[in-house]
């Protein structure tokens, strides 16, 4: 197993886009797809999309990111890509119920973005415990779901 | 190649960082007593952050246990809302880290054991690099059915305190089997940390060393 201990850089640095280009076209680029959540983690024992067991062991200044390169050779490189996120739309009904879904969201420590006067929440678990807890504002109107996954990378 | 491996005396750069966090009286600071000689029979370099509200009760209890260098162990007073020291802002426990990290530097694992709180807390991965949630049988055997933050989202479930659940009239396997159905497959142990019989603490040893110390362990 390799242990990776640093981040050489980013795919799409100048410096490392031709020579990653032609890994590619040989496919040997291989790819560590973590959720958006794993990121912050500075140490991870894991699996490649190729099938090999790696860890990382990044000091404390140091964040992966989508598109960290974390090794690159004449024959091979390995890449972290992140999986996309899935959201719950929310529709709050007026000002009101925007107030009380803010609150719920602030109070369950939900991750959320806004758009468009609408609520994001991000689905770190199961989307039905999501819902589940929104079960008493939606029975009742006062928050629509608007699209019940919603993909972003 | 262009990459990077272990540091070249084979160690890593920086002690890793676990957290262990759980309600009152779960047994976190027992399950760190229990792990601490394990811990030092092989040959892992260790230190404890403990997080009490207002006191420095588990880190003078674990100070004077005899398990571990006094000075290895450094208390945080986390005030009214334990967990927000632990995720909202860890500044305070990052810094009795780096400060173990700085003392000690042939250090291989720093655990962070949280203040107690309720089924909510979780850890900030700024923090910790992976983090066990601990709860036990005494609690009830709905506990993993209230799918807590703790419960769904730590790396580690740790059910503690086996041997009383004939006492609290629950059914422990059950309490097991319900857990490992919430977290759809994510590790669950049962645990016993005190008695004349330890049941789960090597395994939960041998988890923590190859999950962030990469070391191999005996299958």
């Amino acid at each position: 197993m390799e242990i990776y201990t640093s981040i050489i850089g980013a795919a799409d640095a100048p410096e490392h886009q031709d020579a990653l280009h032609h890994l590619e076209h040989h496919h040997a680029v291989d790819v560590l797809c973590l959720s958006r959540a794993d990121l912050a983690r500075r140490r991870l024992r894991t699996w490649t999309e190729a099938g090999h067991e790696v860890a990382i062991a990044l000091p404390r200044d140091q964040q992966l990111f989508d598109g960290a390169v974390l090794a690159l050779s004449d024959d091979r490189a390995l890449v972290v890509r992140v999986e996309a996120e899935h959201w719950l739309r929310l529709a709050p009904r007026d000002t009101a119920a925007a107030l009380r879904l803010g609150y719920f969201c602030g109070n369950l420590h939900w991750r959320v973005r806004f758009d468009q006067g609408h609520v994001l929440v991000a689905v770190e678990t199961d989307a039905r415990l999501y819902l589940e807890r929104l079960d008493a504002l939606l029975a009742e109107g006062a928050v629509m779901l608007a699209q019940d996954r919603e993909t972003a990378g | 190649m262009t990459r990077n491996l272990t540091m070249p005396d084979g160690h890593l750069a920086g002690p890793a960082r676990v957290g262990i966090g759980g309600p009152v009286g779960s047994g976190k600071t027992a399950l760190i007593e229990a792990l601490i000689p394990i811990f030092i029979s092989r040959g892992v370099e260790i230190a404890v952050v403990t997080n009490d509200l207002v006191t420095k009760e588990d880190a003078r209890r674990l100070q004077s246990g005899g398990l571990i260098d006094p000075e290895r162990v450094v208390a945080v007073e986390a005030g009214a809302c334990p967990h927000t020291v632990i995720r909202e802002d860890p500044t305070l426990n990052i810094a009795a880290a780096d400060d173990l990290e700085a003392r000690f530097p042939a250090l291989d694992l720093i655990l962070i054991e949280s203040g107690g709180d309720n089924l909510a807390s979780t850890f900030s991965l700024d923090l910790v690099d992976w983090w066990m949630f601990v709860i036990d049988v005494g609690q009830g055997d709905d506990i993993p059915r209230k799918r807590g933050p703790g419960i769904m989202l730590c790396d580690f479930l740790v059910v503690n305190k086996l041997y009383i659940a004939p006492y609290v009239f629950v059914d422990a396997a059950d309490i097991l089997s319900e857990a490992r159905d919430v977290r759809a497959g994510k590790p669950v142990i049962g645990c016993r940390c005190k008695g004349a019989s330890i049941e789960g603490v090597p395994e939960i040893a041998d988890a923590i060393i190859r999950n962030v110390l990469f070391r191999q362990v005996a299958a």
